[in-house]
């Protein structure tokens, strides 16, 4: 019963969500035919410096549709909207409705504080991995649409980094709602951090190779067929002290 | 029920920063009571129960529940899967209807009375379809009272229970909550500041005061030990302090002096008769006299 009241709790963050990945990865898709019509004016962008160079490098990697699919969706639309996403369904939970009402009501039952937060994780982590998996898997189903092919290998592949990373965002913003009982300080503060991670890795040169986002969109894989095994591995560890950091600040609470 | 006690706390103590919720209270409810835990608001009651249920920790001190230990987290489970619990604020989940609740709350108890659950819905007319956060007062209480007594709870644990309810509502619930008391072997162990709503239903009682029992005991021993003893004298009242056990508080105004005596009236009366007092009255005390003289004398 415990996961269908998560369920609930989230369900129409999750929806909406579901809603709108899909409709944008649907309009990236489409996307690729107005971008490939202007491909020939391409070479008449005349950029200098840091943006010259990001701009080439954008236009290079667009000529392929498996590099346009890469950049448009993997690195900018899903790993920008899914970490708003994860955020958003990291927020919340036990605490935060102590304000709202309902806390009470369910610490009374008999379940442990552990168990009400592992199921709360649970569920938003499994809501998150359906949203950037699903629409990811509209790529390789809709290419054909346009006479085009996506390996259905590398939308797991790059869903499933996007997932393991960005799950450090939910378990961020889950211990943040352990701690602030209003549902807008952790939803806000996890999203700074966002923010200001995504700004040092477009900043300072080197950090990149090392950024969480660099890890999401799965880069590495893009361009050398391997998985960033490092970064899941460091990105995974992160979640699970921030997990474990939730739990411990739930159990020690009093109501 | 095998323990002679539901639930024990002794010196229990709990500290917010450097606010003393609980000062060393200790209290032992009798498997089978209706216990009335009576106190002004702020005097520690609803801190008492939040620890009873494991929703907060004991500074230090003892808290039992079924001989379980409140504070570890497994027995508060344990705690909580025999225990029906109302909040003060009735305290539910808003965002689901009337149905959904009920469903939810039948899935942790395998020993839900389904029997029960319908007899309530219909007794207290509960509208299935609407949303939680759409009931009123009254409704909400009477949904929060369905939820505690069908789940075959053996201890009931009510935080004043018709807090904000109409004369008619508090009737009916404080009613159907005696009536289901009379049918199932259990405990009821509830919170309030209503005098007359304890008197009403209880058969055991505590007051507590700044989180410390001043009183506990049966309801029936305390109207028999508790006795006001009226003294007029010719002229103004002597200054004097009283040897014999149990003078819980001496009052005098002008002529007249109030003894009120908790432990019987029979040694009192001796050393106030040897005071020459021209009349001798013994009155019976009634739970809110008792509860005025007790907390009262601690201010």
């Amino acid at each position: 019963m415990l996961w269908y009241k998560s369920w609930l709790d989230t369900r129409w963050r999750f929806l909406i969500g579901l809603g709108l990945l899909m409709i944008v990865a649907c309009g990236t898709l489409f996307d690729y035919v107005a971008t490939r019509q202007l491909m020939p004016l391409a070479g008449s962008i005349n950029a200098t410096g840091e943006i010259g160079r990001r701009i080439k490098e954008a236009i290079e990697l667009e000529r392929e549709y498996r590099g346009f699919v890469w950049l448009q969706w993997f690195r900018q639309n899903l790993s920008q909207m899914g970490t708003l996403f994860a955020v958003l369904l990291g927020s919340g939970g036990l605490l935060s409705r102590a304000s709202g009402g309902g806390a009470l009501y369910m610490l009374s039952l008999p379940a442990s504080r552990n168990r009400l937060a592992g199921v709360r994780a649970a569920t938003g982590l499994a809501e998150f991995l359906v949203l950037v998996v699903v629409p990811s898997l509209l790529l390789p189903l809709l290419s054909p649409a346009i006479g085009q092919r996506y390996s259905i290998v590398d939308a797991l592949v790059h869903s499933g980094c996007l997932f393991v990373a960005g799950a450090a965002f939910f378990s961020l913003a889950f211990l943040l709602s352990t701690v602030f009982g209003d549902p807008w300080r952790p939803l806000l503060l996890a999203c700074f951090v966002a923010l200001a991670l995504a700004a040092s890795e477009a900043t300072i040169q080197g950090f990149s190779r090392f950024g969480i986002f660099h890890v999401m969109s799965g880069e590495v894989y893009f361009r050398n067929g391997q998985l960033p095994w490092l970064g899941l591995l460091a990105t995974t560890a992160v979640s699970a002290a921030l997990l474990y950091g939730a739990t411990r600040n739930l159990a020690r609470q009093d109501f | 029920m095998s323990d002679p006690f539901v639930i024990e706390t002794a010196d229990l103590r709990k500290s917010y920063g450097g606010v003393e919720a609980l000062r060393g209270l200790t209290v032992r409810v009798p498997a089978g009571s209706i216990y009335g835990f009576l106190g002004k608001h702020g005097a520690g009651k609803t801190t008492m129960i939040k620890i009873l249920l494991g929703m907060a920790r004991p500074t230090s001190g003892r808290a039992l529940v079924f001989g379980l230990p409140a504070e570890t987290e497994q027995q508060s489970v344990e705690i909580r899967r025999r225990t029906g619990f109302v909040s003060e604020d009735k305290d539910l989940d808003d965002s689901m209807t009337v149905e959904e609740i009920i469903r939810f709350t039948r899935g942790f108890y395998p020993s839900w009375r389904v029997d029960l659950e319908q007899q309530y819905l219909r007794t207290f007319e509960l509208p299935l379809d609407r949303k939680v956060r759409k009931l009123s007062r009254g409704t909400r209480t009477k949904l929060a009272l369905l939820l505690a007594l069908s789940r075959a709870a053996r201890l009931l644990i009510l935080d004043e229970p018709t807090s904000g309810l109409d004369p008619a509502v508090t009737e009916e619930v404080l009613q159907s909550l005696v009536a289901h008391v009379a049918r199932e072997e259990m405990t009821v162990f509830f919170s309030s500041h209503h005098i007359a709503e304890v008197d009403q239903v209880a058969d055991h009682v505590a007051i507590i005061d700044r989180g410390r029992a001043v009183i506990a005991g049966g309801l029936d021993d305390l109207r028999e030990g508790y006795r006001r003893i009226q003294l007029v004298f010719d002229g103004a009242a002597p200054d004097v302090s009283f040897r014999a056990p149990g003078v819980a508080r001496v009052r005098c105004e002008g002529r007249v002096m109030t003894v009120v005596s908790s432990d019987g009236a029979e040694r009192i009366l001796e050393e106030a008769r040897a005071l020459g007092p021209r009349s001798v009255d013994v009155f019976p005390v009634t739970l809110k006299e008792i509860f005025l003289e007790t907390v009262s004398s601690e201010d």
